[in-house]
């Protein structure tokens, strides 16, 4: 029983992380449809630029102080993962706005090989996992249950914590600020959204900001409890997150969230179900699901309602 | 005025091509210290890139008072590829041959004045584009049939010996140069197409061969089948040509469900892959999960008929799913092949020991991996696969060419263009979805099958995600559509890491950076499909500001 | 009296084909200013040029005499142009008050909500469902809310495209009369109608574009009153 409690908690985690990276997918997709594959890439690139913070800026005596360095690698991972998703709007999609869909969208995809790549040649030692450190209060809880037990370490808490803070945040914004109804009137009108003197392409790119800000964040944590990053880690966890962005309904903030955790808890317990095939298959599951949610009911759980294109 | 540009490049390329022989009789042999008479023992004997330079700069010379039809277009290409011999020989010597101070004089023999071409060829880019205009000039619109064939007969031989030639461009994969020699002669090569194509002939030729269609298949077959006999038939080009060919087919496959029906596949390896892995278990192979050993025929025809399968269940969500979904559907399925096969699933794939010792095909005895000789002519190993390849992109071909002008062919453009459309008119799209995916999985199990008895080991690492990408990106590159652009597209994503080998860590991210690239400047791709328009390029209308 | 909008040789292309034909032709401060003409005449594409939304091939537009053709759609909105576009085009799947909002995006000041208040006292209806998503409303109600919207930028020139289009008799002498009003407390309104009639009774002057060109310029009452007009526009036998 704790085993499946444990891996219960492992779906939350991984979900959260899941999450913070769909968001960047919903709200892209839900102000000019988009499908940014590249998005997962971003998260990665968020990771290895936290990496480096930590490695090479950080001074060594204040690297170990948590509460400097996980700031600090928060800062400068959101911020190349943001500069980063500047040029991409600017030099891959913007040419291609008003072009037939398939064109952004293999535009996504050679973005996203190229990125990966890119990381793997360039950064020292890439082409191995590259160990990251826990940029917070090492241990955790420990959870007694029956005969089993457990621990959940504090990391993994913050990250769910942060997660869930950061979308709440969000759909607040989405739904009162004045930028957030600029998105909104994109989404649903781009043309009339222009006569109301909205400059589109400033919103847009404001879009992949905070898409890429929120990689960015999952970046450094996903590090913090995997304890190792590597350069196929946004190709992977990009798809979880784009699978749970449809599964709570594509443009939907709430659903992105909802989705992210249903994916993560699919993932742990199916690798615990010897009848799912194990862990071997976990990823196999997730891309079940992701089939029949986009042929059977495309629109997600959270329906029309609570998008970004509401 | 202009006239005087564009000689001055002219000039400019034969005297970099020159520059030993120029520095010599310039500082009377004291400049530099090696310039003496016998470090060139015969100045005007100039071979490989120097020589094309020479040529491109004597021919713009000759071509700025030959008012030949398209001579801007044509100016301008000689001078993209000149300018681009000279910057890709110079980046060469300078990093590989010893500095700067290489660029201009070096060990003597390969002395070169690379900024002497570059400039020249920047001017000739820039002065080029204002020549007068050539005399007007149309190719006969419906020659002859005789003149047609002839035309056709010399066009596809030449391709033949330009194809051979490009190959064994590189000297080989011992020569440390070899990637810097393929790449200047790419750029001759391409400067060569671009001013065929100002001409008008590359249009007449391709219009000839869609009015005698067969005729040109069976001649292009023909010269397929020759290339063993020129300078690229020896075991390595017969093998990479045997790899190309296997990707070719698979992408032409690919270009009917992409570019035919619009339908995008990001998992279309898998279908390769499934043909592969059933063609390894019939083989009679030692890992094979079951013991028999069917003849290649057979193995070949239940490889397609599996993958055909497979294709029609990947195809079914198109039912319900459209654009950007469809394409994750398929990109999921693929992943879902690839975790399977990974994990070995039902002992059928291997695992991560994959499927070895597949035995090579034979026939009447004769293994095809063995030298064979014609008539005294001894060929290089590996030629009968070559042949069989070359037999199957035929069909391949010959199936797509007939599917695209046919009920079902129209079908699929008219679902690319517009599927509310189409299904008003009375197509059965879902039908005719489920079997573009049908038959391009048909084909990719086909090829698979070569690919398994050819490698001899299947692993599921030949099926990935990247594979799926660089079939994709072969379609894009070439043109989406086109059977000539699928080739094209397979032969220079698989040959180009061949030849450039030094640089084949940066494949993918080339690869990546070749998609954004093509989608942004050239969304047709380099052979663009007259008829196709909706998908990938915009419909012509500059003033909408685009800010959508 | 000045001169607030003034077009000089408009042609605009959507690629080979010509649109508008060097259309030409001035909006005075204070006035109601209609283009007339039928379906598919180019007047459409005359507003969304001034818009900034399309490209002129030639000629030139001066707002207050800077020239704005070259303007992005945004920029143009914030020297006081505001577009009211055919089909009304809301944002249906937002709130009429988030509609409004929307409308007064460029402005930064603080009467914001006063001048929404504006709005719902000159449509009460609005008021009273403002919380409503505005694609739940009925024709006339939704072109209320979109002149609403056009009004909370404070433009300094108005342009209705086709406000009368699927309205009821009643609607439209509703929204006319709207119209006339926002006139009198200030606001130049430059209209787009194919209900010529309707249109030509309130105008203080009037074009007719026919096929991409300006045909006749007169006052509205002139027009009125031209036989030709009255043939093309009014459905009566030529006298």
């Amino acid at each position: 029983m704790a085993a499946y409690l444990e891996q219960l908690v492992n779906g939350l985690v991984l979900g959260s992380i899941i999450g913070l990276i769909a968001l960047g997918y919903t709200m892209v997709y839900g102000v000019i449809q988009l499908i940014n594959f590249a998005h997962g890439e971003v998260f990665m690139v968020g990771a290895y630029a936290s990496l480096a913070c930590y490695l090479w800026i950080l001074p060594p005596d204040l690297a170990g102080t948590w509460y400097i360095a996980l700031p600090a690698m928060i800062l400068f991972g959101s911020l190349v993962a943001a500069l980063l998703a500047i040029a991409m709007e600017r030099f891959a999609y913007r040419p291609l706005r008003g072009a037939p869909r398939l064109a952004p969208l293999i535009t996504a995809l050679g973005v996203s090989v190229f990125l990966q790549e890119v990381v793997r040649l360039f950064f020292p030692d890439a082409k191995q996992a590259k160990p990251y450190p826990t940029p917070f209060i090492e241990g955790g809880i420990t959870v007694h249950l029956g005969d089993g037990q457990f621990t959940i370490a504090y990391i993994r808490i913050l990250l769910v914590v942060v997660a869930i803070g950061l979308a709440a945040l969000l759909q607040l914004y989405i739904s009162r600020s004045r930028m957030g109804r600029a998105m909104r009137a994109i989404a649903n009108d781009p043309d009339t959204a222009r006569l109301m003197g909205i400059n589109p392409d400033r919103i847009i790119v404001w879009t992949f900001v905070i898409g890429a800000v929120l990689a960015g964040v999952a970046g450094v944590f996903y590090g913090g409890y995997q304890n190792t990053i590597n350069t196929d880690m946004g190709f992977q966890n990009g798809i979880f997150a784009f699978t749970a962005a449809v599964l709570g309904g594509i443009g939907s903030i709430r659903g992105a969230v909802v989705g992210a955790m249903i994916i993560g808890v699919v993932k742990t317990i199916a690798g615990q179900l010897p009848f799912l095939g194990g862990t071997q298959y976990d990823y196999v599951w997730i891309f079940v699901v992701l089939i029949f949610m986009l042929v059977f009911r495309p629109q997600g759980f959270f329906g029309e309602t609570e998008r970004v294109r509401a | 005025m202009n006239r005087l540009w564009t000689v001055l490049s002219g000039l400019g390329f034969a005297v970099a091509a020159m520059m030993p022989w120029v520095t010599f009789a310039l500082n009377d042999g004291n400049y530099p210290a090696k310039s003496t008479l016998q470090f060139f023992d015969a100045p005007f004997l100039l071979t490989g890139f120097r020589l094309h330079l020479l040529v491109i700069g004597l021919l713009v010379v000759l071509f700025t008072f030959l008012p030949l039809p398209g001579r801007p277009r044509i100016l301008r290409a000689a001078g993209w590829a000149g300018g681009l011999i000279s910057l890709v020989n110079g980046a060469y010597i300078t990093f590989k041959g010893g500095g700067l101070g290489a660029i201009t004089a070096a060990d003597g023999k390969v002395a070169f004045a690379a900024f002497v071409g570059v400039a020249a060829g920047a001017l000739l880019i820039w002065s080029g584009a204002k020549a007068a205009p050539g005399i007007e000039f149309s190719w006969p619109e419906r020659p002859s049939r005789w003149l047609a064939y002839l035309a056709l007969l010399v066009s596809f031989a030449g391709l033949l010996l330009f194809v051979a030639a490009i190959l064994t461009s590189g000297g080989g994969i011992t020569n440390p140069y070899s990637a810097g020699q393929f790449m200047s002669f790419l750029a001759m090569a391409a400067g060569l197409i671009a001013a065929l194509g100002a001409t008008g002939v590359l249009r007449w030729i391709g219009e000839l061969s869609e009015q005698h269609r067969y005729f040109s298949l069976l001649v292009m077959l023909g010269c397929a089948l020759g290339l063993p006999f020129t300078s690229a038939g020896n075991e390595y080009w017969m093998t990479v040509a045997v790899n190309i060919g296997v990707y070719a087919a698979t992408a032409i496959g690919l270009n009917i469900v992409v570019g035919l029906a619009g339908l995008l596949d990001l998992g279309y390896v898998a279908f390769m892959g499934i043909g592969a892995f059933v063609a390894a278990n019939l083989s009679g192979a030692a890992a094979a999960a079951f013991d028999i050993h069917l003849p290649f025929i057979f193995a070949a025809i239940a490889a397609a008929l599996v993958a055909g399968v497979f294709g029609a269940i990947v195809g079914s969500p198109t039912l319900r799913v459209r654009g950007d979904y469809l394409a994750i559907v398929t990109m999921a399925f693929g992943e879902i092949f690839v975790r399977s096969s990974q994990n070995n699933i039902g002992g059928l794939t291997g695992g991560s020991n994959a499927i070895p010792g597949i035995p090579p095909l034979e026939l009447f005895g004769t293994g095809f991996q063995e030298s064979i000789s014609i008539g005294g002519y001894k060929l290089a190993g590996g030629v009968l696969y070559y042949v069989l390849i070359v037999l199957l992109v035929a069909l391949v071909m010959g199936v797509f060419a007939n599917l695209k002008d046919s009920r079902i062919g129209r079908a699929w453009i008219a679902i690319r263009e517009d599927e509310d459309a189409a299904r008003a008119m009375g197509i059965q799209t879902g039908r005719a979805k489920i079997l573009a995916f049908l038959i391009g999985a048909t084909l990719a199990g086909l090829a698979g099958a070569v690919f398994a008895h050819k490698t001899s080991s299947v692993s599921y690492e030949s099926f990935r995600f990247t594979e799926s990408v660089t079939l994709l990106a072969a379609v894009i590159l070439g043109g989406m559509g086109t059977i000539p652009g699928a080739v094209l597209g397979a032969s220079l994503l698989f040959v180009l890491p061949e030849t450039l080998r030094e640089f084949q860590d940066y494949r993918l991210m080339l690869f990546g950076l070749a998609l954004v690239l093509i989608m942004r400047f050239r969304p047709q791709g380099l052979v663009a499909d007259r008829h196709r328009r909706a998908e990938l390029t915009t419909v012509d209308d500059p003033v909408e500001v685009a800010a959508r | 009296m000045s001169e607030l909008l003034e077009v000089r040789g408009l042609s605009v292309a959507y690629g080979a084909i010509e649109a508008v034909r060097d259309v030409s032709f001035t909006v005075h401060a204070g006035q109601i200013v209609s283009l007339i003409g039928s379906n598919g005449a180019g007047k459409t594409t005359i507003l969304r040029t001034i818009s900034g939304l399309l490209r002129p091939k030639a000629g030139e537009i001066l707002f207050q005499g800077t020239p704005i053709h070259a303007l992005p759609a945004h920029t143009v909105l914030g020297m006081g142009i505001a577009q009211c576009p055919e089909g009304r085009r809301l944002f249906a799947r937002m709130t009429v008050e988030e509609n409004l909002q929307l409308g007064a995006y460029v402005r930064r000041d603080d009467g914001i909500q006063a001048d929404i208040d504006k709005v719902y006292d000159l449509f009460p209806v609005l008021g009273e469902r403002r919380h409503n998503k505005a694609g739940l409303f009925s024709g006339g109600e939704q072109q209320m809310l979109a002149i609403g919207r056009a009004l909370m930028c404070k433009p300094r020139l108005l342009m209705l495209d086709e406000p009368s289009m699927g309205l009821s008799p009643i609607m439209t002498q509703r929204i006319f009369d709207t119209v006339a009003e926002l006139r009198d407390l200030g606001t130049t309104v430059l209209l787009v109608e194919q209900n010529a009639l309707a249109a030509l009774a309130l105008s203080d002057q009037a074009y007719v574009i026919d096929l991409g060109r300006t045909t006749l310029h007169g006052t509205g009452h002139e027009l009125l009153a031209d036989s030709r007009v009255r043939a093309a526009y009014l459905g009566e036998e030529v006298a």
